[in-house]
């Protein structure tokens, strides 16, 4: 048991600890010149990336978990213990190649050094909730990636944005801090905290035992917080509003997916599939609230006037089509749960970044403001379209494959309800996604705003003020969009399409994995 | 009932605090309060896990002359980087209130709604 | 049947998928991008033609692509049914493309380009839907087709336009829901969704009630697009789409895609016996029914000659679905040769419109007094294609009804029998008057005061730029514009005020006599481009032909061989 972490699990650390001493060196060395800063935090998440992919390949090609133990220390030592399997492997890998995407995506938008060291440590600490162990060393990581979203999303220093980031900072706080006490209440009715010893440690203390009822409450509880479901999403729909539009795609890609994948990693590896036989009614209950955030959300989506905003509450939605999709304890829905992760951030990343591009071209920010973008930005705009399309899931996107999946779990379950919920979230999706697309293509530019932006005349009037100013700026001053940020939405855009063949590929991948999580 | 109660006195200290704590932050419109208010609800967690590691007559487990009973470190541990989590979460959210402050010249929750609305 | 691997089915999607590609390249250069629908056009055509011998020599050709999910397979399959289809469309393609060209150049349209490469994009999707080897490439097709379609469905970007294409996509996907819940349940009920001539075996003897709520959900959602009552409301709404869109997509490939899917489901995935067996064949016919009546009295009051139109489709499809429902092998026939019969008589009545809407601007039946002199050729394509609509003898409409008529008698269901006659009575009421007016009437202008809403085609003003237009047009198109702003403004009225009445019968009655006055008499050569006329021949013909010599097309002989494969006897 106790060797010198060589190969592969080197990786394993390497992708968690890379980005954490590399963000340091922006802090330190950002004075010698201008590019240290954004160098850095490529290089850094282009290395991430590598050693995600090729953790992930190895993974998945062997179809055997990767556990390092830290510095040597056995479980029983009291050691941590990093465990890759099939699931943690592909959500590692999307967070490298997210991080590095969006990275590359904000080129043209260059910050201070600290902002590189804020972007690094959000995905070591991302990265390092899926590749532990330890149920504890989760929460650090939580904590750690939540740190640095608070700080990103107030990161451009507007009073709103800081407002939306210390509401999240309560919630997610909070949220984590609930998280503890279920671990805090499996340690004490178990005495571990390494999920391979928990599981049956849990089950030797039986798991209608009230210690163990409570402990998996407060678990779910805490993630169902940080991962924005329905109705404790509150603090998501303002933080993804505020936040500079680049980090909005980050979080969006990025945070809520890896709670899911926490909350999947808890209730299957470490409560177990008997856990949930033992208390139906915890089951019900979490499917209930994820199908209750399916509906609100894409309600609440409607709503909107603003696009970032209504793209938030899209998010409330998806997550909980996600958690349906790990409650339902079936196969095909637990791997519609993994393609859905993945493909929602790809799509909603993507998303975000074209609101970004529109938002740096031509200062628009809400729904009537989109009014023609299809002929401003025509590659732009149909790479968002695409993702829109593949946001409503549209066959044969990847957003299908992953409906597609837990709708058949669903029907395996017999949860004829859920079935409903779930096709029909198309529609409802589309009812929000319609209004987008309608005034990107079909709609011509307001003339009075045209008539307004041509009687401001010439560049200078572009400040970033309130939606007035931003509604005010001169159309004319035909300022387009940055290339990488327009190259990247195009390629997120591929992705949903090509991934939306890849599902059966995915799930020959998962197999596996899933049957070790349903079955033990 | 009420014996029990004194019996575990810290388990119903960490009842208290978590729900002054939670109270506080949903509760006050003060900013700064609310993150008052969150340190006592962690404040609550971080006694519950010294708690359990509780045990009459034994030793800490550092200066243990490894005879006799010594005190479980494992949750010492977990609790000295829950507070570093703690310390750290605590001055990220005073930044964003003083941040707050410069922009809308208020620390009250409602006043800077107020204000956020009337743009 | 045997079963032969081939990149045919394939390259049927893929040739017009290809040209969606090329189109949008070669933006900029309108010579060039029509060059490349041409040829895929008939790129096309030729794959799926050369399908046809095999088709009917039970050689089925399959693309596997592979698996989707678990036991769902993405594959295409190029059996009788879908080369019926595929054929079918990719004919009508080529004659639609060069009536696109002539009409949106007439026009002077904008965003041809979109529109180009949306077509081409369709018509992919078509093809996909008419080679689905099983029901989830169908709902992966047919859930791409209307997306495909929505910018045609929108194209025009008014308000109107706009929510016509809302309306559009909202009533598809909430059908397609309906689709991939039935397909999930039969995925649950029989492991495979693969369609098999006969039905999934598995099917037949599983829990009827769930096997009743998966027909009801897959016929539902299917029959959105096949404009079933109470789904039909998007197809009169979306008539404010460029005319070629109309006579392809609204006549041929969508709606068609929406009957071809439920023939699919009867045929393929229950099969006839099952259908039966189930129950629930009558209550789809008896379903079909109401919509072919009330479609029919509805298209009476028509003022709006692509509306009218419009709502006879939906009558039309009808007969399809009624013919689907019964079991029996004639009223399977009528059924599946009504598909290219309506095909080819409703897309020469939608060319007829459109040229008449590009050369004199007319779009409402009551101005079309005397409209025969002017554009003779089309009034009279479009005066044989209404009576092959009501089921002329001699003409495509009359052999599929016979048909239909004869299966429903040999059933017993003498109330359908009466259904389809008393509709052909119905059919010759709201053609009729169209004929009448562009023949026997002249400057006699309608008394009547005119309150239809102009749901399609609203005029365009300065976008349309009739001004550019280099032929000289008959008619005075600036009275036109005005009489139509007028019936707009009124219709928006709530109950206009009696005085609003006669003003706009005034107004009307001026428009028409300015027409009266400027209808030229015009030979069939030189009255609209033979971009336009050429496909009006085309279609008629086609039309007239499938009604004299059925048995020398080829539609007549696949179809006898999907009927004997799903019902297992032979005709």
């Amino acid at each position: 048991m106790i060797e010198p972490a060589v190969g592969i699990e080197l990786a394993s650390i390497l992708v968690v600890v890379v980005p954490i001493l590399a963000a340091v060196i922006p802090i330190a060395f950002g004075r010698l010149s201008e590019w240290v800063g954004v160098g850095t935090a490529l290089a850094a998440t282009a290395v991430q990336a590598v050693l995600a992919g090729v953790l992930a390949w190895t993974t998945l090609s062997d179809g055997e978990e990767i556990v390092t133990e830290i510095g040597g220390y056995g479980p029983s030592q009291g050691g941590i213990a990093l465990v890759v399997d099939g699931m943690s492997a592909l959500v590692v890998a999307l967070i490298g190649v997210a991080g590095l995407a969006v990275a590359v995506a904000s080129l043209d938008d260059r910050r201070r050094d600290t902002f590189y060291s804020l972007y690094l440590l959000l995905v070591a600490g991302l990265a390092g909730v899926c590749v532990t162990g330890d149920v504890f060393n989760l929460y650090v990581f939580l904590e750690i990636s939540g740190l640095a979203a608070y700080a990103l999303i107030a990161s451009d220093g507007t009073g709103r944005s800081a407002l939306a980031a210390l509401k999240y900072l309560i919630m997610g706080t909070v949220g984590a801090s609930l998280y503890l006490i279920g671990v805090g209440y499996a340690y004490v009715s178990t005495g571990y905290l390494n999920m391979r010893d928990l599981a049956p440690a849990l089950a030797e203390a039986g798991y209608t035992d009230p210690l163990v009822l409570a402990a998996f409450a407060f678990v779910a509880a805490g993630l169902a917080i940080k991962i924005a479901l329905f109705p404790v999403h509150t603090w998501q729909p303002d933080a993804y509003t505020t936040a500079p539009d680049r980090v909005t795609a980050l979080i969006a890609a990025l945070v809520s997916t890896t709670a899911a994948y926490a909350l999947a990693r808890l209730s299957l590896t470490v409560f177990t599939v008997e856990f949930f036989a033992a208390n139906p009614v915890v089951q019900q209950v979490l499917l209930a609230v994820a199908a209750t955030s399916v509906v609100a959300g894409s309600l609440l989506a409607v709503l909107q006037s603003r696009v970032k905003r209504m793209l938030a509450y899209s998010s409330v939605s998806q997550f909980g089509l996600v958690v349906v999709g790990i409650a339902l304890l079936e196969g095909p829905a637990l791997v519609g749960a993994v393609v859905h992760l993945i493909g929602h951030a790809i799509v909603k990343g993507g998303l975000f970044l074209g609101v970004a591009a529109f938002a740096g071209a031509y200062g628009v920010t809400t729904v009537e403001e989109y009014d023609g973008l299809g002929e401003r930005a025509p590659y732009a705009s149909a790479a968002f379209a695409v993702l829109a399309l593949a946001l409503v899931g549209v066959p044969p996107t990847v957003g299908f494959v992953g409906k597609l999946y837990v709708a058949i779990g669903a029907v395996e379950a017999g949860a004829w309800p859920l079935v409903a919920v779930i096709v029909a979230s198309t529609v409802l999706t589309l009812g929000y996604v319609l209004r987008l697309l309608e005034r990107i293509y079909f709609t011509d530019p307001a003339p009075d705003r045209a008539a307004r932006a041509a009687a401001d005349g010439g560049p200078g009037g572009g400040s970033e003020g309130g939606p007035v100013g931003l509604s005010g700026r001169p159309v004319s001053r035909r300022r387009s969009a940055g290339r990488a940020i327009v190259a990247v939405t195009v390629a997120a855009a591929i992705a949903a399409v090509v991934l939306g063949f890849a599902g059966a590929g995915i799930e020959s991948l998962l197999e596996p994995t899933v049957s070790t999580l349903l079955d033990n | 009932m009420i014996e029990a109660l004194f019996a575990r006195y810290n388990y119903v200290v960490f009842a208290l605090l978590l729900g002054i704590g939670l109270y506080i932050v949903i509760d006050d419109e003060n900013l700064v309060k609310k993150v008052i208010g969150l340190n006592v609800f962690q404040t609550g967690i971080f006694l519950f896990f010294i708690t359990v590691a509780v045990q009459d007559g034994a030793e800490p487990a550092v200066t243990s002359t490894g005879e006799g009973t010594f005190v479980n470190p494992l949750p010492h541990v977990l609790i000295l980087t829950a507070i570093v989590v703690g310390v750290s979460l605590t001055a990220l959210a005073l930044a964003l209130v003083v941040r707050i402050h410069e922009e809308y010249g208020s620390i009250r929750e409602d006043v800077v709604v107020e204000v956020l609305e009337r743009d | 049947m045997d079963s032969v691997a081939s990149l045919r089915p394939l390259l049927a999607v893929s040739l017009p998928a290809m040209a969606v590609l090329l189109v949008l390249a070669s933006r900029g250069r309108p010579n060039l991008r029509e060059g490349w629908t041409f040829l895929a056009a008939i790129a096309t055509f030729l794959t799926v033609a050369s399908m046809v011998p095999g088709a009917l020599s039970e050689t089925v050709y399959v693309t596997d692509l592979g698996t989707y999910a678990t036991g769902l397979e993405f594959a295409l399959r190029a059996d009788p049914l879908g080369v019926l289809f595929g054929t079918l469309a990719g004919f009508l393609w080529i004659v639609t493309s060069s009536y696109s060209v002539g009409y949106m150049r007439g026009l002077n349209e904008h965003d041809q380009t979109r529109y180009f490469a949306a077509f081409a994009a369709s018509i992919a999707t078509a093809m996909g839907v008419a080679f689905a080897a099983n029901l989830l490439t169908l709902f992966v097709f047919y859930e791409l087709l209307s997306v495909a379609t929505y910018p045609l469905v929108a194209h025009d970007e008014s308000e109107e336009a706009i929510w016509a294409g809302r309306k559009y996509l909202i009533y598809t996907f909430g059908g397609g829901v309906a689709i991939l819940a039935g397909t999930l349940i039969v995925l649950s009920l029989s492991g495979t969704t693969a369609f098999t001539p006969g039905g999934i075996a598995g099917l037949a003897t599983s829990d009827p009630t769930l096997a009743r709520v998966a027909f009801a959900l897959l016929v539902a959602g299917f029959g959105v697009k096949a404009a079933l009552m109470p789904f039909h409301s998007w197809l009169p709404d979306a008539m404010v789409a460029p005319t070629p869109v109309s006579a392809l997509l609204h006549a041929v490939a969508v709606v068609k895609s929406g009957v071809f899917a439920i023939a699919r489901v009867v045929l393929d995935v229950f099969g006839p016996e099952a259908v039966a067996d189930l129950g629930v064949g009558i209550p789809l016919a008896a379903v079909a029914a109401v919509t072919l009546l009330v479609a029919s009295v509805i298209a009476l009051r028509q003022d709006h000659l692509k509306r009218r139109l419009a709502y006879s489709t939906v009558s039309q499809l009808s007969y399809i679905v009624l013919g689907l429902g019964l079991f029996h092998e004639y009223a399977l026939v009528g059924a599946l040769l009504h598909i290219p019969a309506h095909a080819f008589m409703k897309i020469t009545l939608f060319f007829c419109a459109g040229a008449v809407h590009v050369e004199t601007h007319t779009d409402y039946i009551s101005e079309m007094g005397g409209i025969g002199r002017r554009m003779p050729l089309t009034m009279g394509a479009f005066t044989v294609a209404a009576a092959g609509m009501a089921g002329m003898p001699l003409l495509a409409g009359f052999v599929s009804k016979w048909f239909l008529v004869v299966g429903s008698v040999s059933i017993d269901a003498y109330a359908f029998a009466a259904v389809l006659l008393l509709s052909g009575i119905l059919n010759i009421g709201y053609y009729w008057p169209v004929v009448s007016q562009a023949f026997f009437e002249g400057a006699d202008p309608d008394p009547k005061p005119l309150l239809e809403y102009p749901a399609g085609g609203s005029p365009r003003g300065g976008r349309a730029g009739s001004e550019a237009r280099a032929v000289p047009n008959g008619g005075s198109p600036a009275a036109d514009f005005y009489a139509r702003e007028d019936d707009r403004t009124d219709a928006e009225e709530p109950a206009g005020s009696h005085g609003a009445h006669t003003e706009t019968g005034d107004h009307g009655g001026h428009a028409a006599t300015d027409h009266a006055a400027g209808w030229e008499r015009r030979s069939p050569l030189t009255e609209s481009t033979w971009f336009m006329l050429g496909p009006i021949v085309v279609a008629a013909v086609g039309a007239v032909a499938l009604g004299l010599v059925p048995d020398r097309l080829v539609f007549l002989d696949l179809i006898q061989l999907i009927v004997e494969n799903a019902m297992g006897v032979s005709l």
